[in-house]
């Protein structure tokens, strides 16, 4: 019983002095209290070196919990980690709502244009529901190529099972080429590296020795979009992923459609300088192909023979477009200006009509949105040009137009 | 002749053992107490004050727009005397930016005039003022609720 007794009380004593051992290894802790949640948390115990994500989500304001979840007050990595949203990546889809939601945040209503969860769960790029119909078409699987299913269900399709499909073909579509949806993980492969979610396009990726990047931006090159629509195509003949066998040296080439024709604004632009938020992101409805959401045309920025594009004057200092450039200050955007608009409505803010004389051709300046740099450029009216206003689909201007490559 | 020491001058097994389990125990206790008293007595942040007080009246002559780094206001001196204006975005709690016509949040890109009032959102609200009056030691105090 002595004995007993002894070792107990020896080992009381080591049990506690490694106790304070280890609480003395543990890292003096950093606390911020976020203005938003004004909770403590320790994050910056051991991420002081992380860089600001942007500057809209200052972490004096935001902190880090309220996007990424996790345990505010722990002070191990396990712990504080066990219970994060999403990895490094709170923007994934399955769990975006509850970490970039919220009315004042990202869910809030069309009406002050915070419903961008909303819009992109129902987006073509969220929910691939225009290839599932088209290959599920050409397969019989469906009599007509309206959009039935997506990657999950959302009001209006159901969730796509390739398990639940007769056809081998579709079973075939559903293992290898479901990789490009927002949900979707990348391919393996630098040229495929991207998030998921929001950050797809939102955050550069992942760099090739596996560091991340803490940034959020909407200043995004074309090669942001590159990682999904310029490294190959799915081949209906085999239903594969077949990647691009080429490497391009040059802008004008690093395209994936060999036989596609491109104008000089295609190649030396970025993607987001013509395609808007809605194309992109989606506007609330679901669409059965990308015809129907995609709709910027040459005629959007150059008008037609007997028309010149539709614009929008700035009037009132709570425009969207002034938020918008103030987000991305390429432009000094202010009340009186004048910028383009799409036939929706939609506010090209990185286009301005540049003030001229009245009744003068006007010229229209673009500050591209990735690097800043200002092109100006003349309507189709008044020039040349010999295009019947009634033929305006691209491949018309590309007659004329179309670089040679 | 005999080597073994006087009975008296040695400790004997049985002491020295009882001597280690009684400092075990009381080192085990005194880590532990030390370790609870560390426990109850830990504030992770402590809450900020209520009021603060800004000094002297005559550090803010009139005319004066004096930003205040601890309390996140501006404190300012004009013909109606003093006023205090929050500097924290209604928004979403940016720290906002004096500037020649007002204050702009750098966060969202909220506008405020000279006056606190609201240009353009996304805030929906003009800044908070707050409450600063003049103690009868002759110090501006700060309300900040």
């Amino acid at each position: 019983m002595h004995r007993q007794f002894f070792f107990a009380s020896l080992l009381l004593f080591v049990a506690s002095g490694f106790v304070l051992w280890q609480q003395d290894r543990s890292p003096k802790p950093i606390g911020i209290t976020p203005t938003i949640t004004g909770q403590v948390e320790y994050c910056l115990t051991c991420h002081t070196d992380l860089p600001e994500i942007s500057q809209s989500h200052p972490v004096e304001t935001f902190g880090c919990v309220l996007c990424h979840g996790g345990e505010p007050m722990a002070l191990t990595a396990d712990l504080a980690h066990s219970t994060m949203r999403g990895g490094a990546n709170p923007s994934d889809l399955s769990v975006v709502e509850a970490s970039c939601g919220g009315e004042m945040c990202h869910s809030g209503t069309p009406q002050v244009n915070r419903d961008h969860i909303q819009r992109v769960t129902t987006s073509l790029q969220a929910t691939y529901a225009g290839a599932i119909a088209q290959v599920r078409y050409a397969f019989g699987a469906q009599p007509d190529l309206t959009a039935r299913m997506g990657i999950y269900a959302i009001d209006g399709l159901a969730a796509f099972d390739r398990t639940a499909e007769s056809s081998p073909a579709l079973q075939a579509f559903g293992s290898n080429c479901l990789s490009c949806h927002l949900s979707a993980q990348p391919l393996e492969g630098e040229a495929y590296n991207r998030w998921s979610g929001c950050s797809a396009c939102h955050s550069p990726a992942p760099r090739e020795d596996g560091t991340l990047v803490h940034r959020l931006t909407t200043s995004m090159p074309y090669t942001q979009c590159n990682a999904c629509h310029n490294r190959g195509n799915y081949s209906l003949s085999d239903l594969q992923f077949h990647s691009r066998g080429d490497t391009p040296t040059d802008r004008l080439h690093d395209y994936y459609q060999p036989i596609a024709e491109f104008t000089r604004c295609e190649w030396t632009l970025d993607c987001e300088d013509c395609h808007t938020r809605q194309e992109a992101m989606g506007d609330g409805h679901v669409y059965s192909s990308k015809k129907d959401i995609q709709y910027v045309r040459c005629r959007t920025c150059h008008g037609t023979l007997d028309s010149l594009p539709l614009t929008h004057t700035i009037t009132d200092v709570n425009d969207l477009s002034l938020r918008l450039a103030f987000l991305n200050p390429v432009v000094d955007l202010k009340v009186g200006d004048t910028i383009l608009m799409t036939d929706k409505g939609e506010l090209l803010w990185n286009i301005r009509v540049v003030p001229g004389e009245e009744g003068a051709t006007p010229t229209y300046e673009l500050f591209s949105k990735a690097k800043g740099e200002r092109y100006t450029f003349k309507p189709v009216m008044g020039s040349t040009c010999q295009q019947k206003p009634d033929q305006q689909e691209a491949h018309y201007c590309h007659e004329c137009h179309a670089t040679q490559r | 002749m005999n080597a073994m020491p006087p009975k008296g001058d040695i400790i004997s097994r049985r002491s020295f053992l009882s001597w280690l389990v009684k400092g075990s125990l009381a080192g085990s206790a005194l880590i532990g107490f030390g370790m609870l008293g560390r426990f109850i007595s830990f504030q992770s942040e402590k809450s900020p004050p209520s009021q603060y007080d800004l000094g002297l009246v005559t550090d803010y002559p009139v005319g004066s727009r004096k930003p205040d780094l601890t309390t996140q206001a501006v404190i300012i001196h004009d013909n109606q005397g003093y006023r205090a204006i929050s500097l924290v975005c209604p928004h979403l709690g940016c720290k906002v930016n004096m500037t020649s016509d007002g204050f702009a949040c750098p966060c969202h890109g909220s506008r405020f005039l000279p006056d606190g009032s609201l240009r353009n959102g996304p805030a929906s609200r003009p800044l908070t003022t707050l409450r600063i009056e003049a103690n009868a030691q002759g110090h501006l105090i700060l309300y900040m609720h």
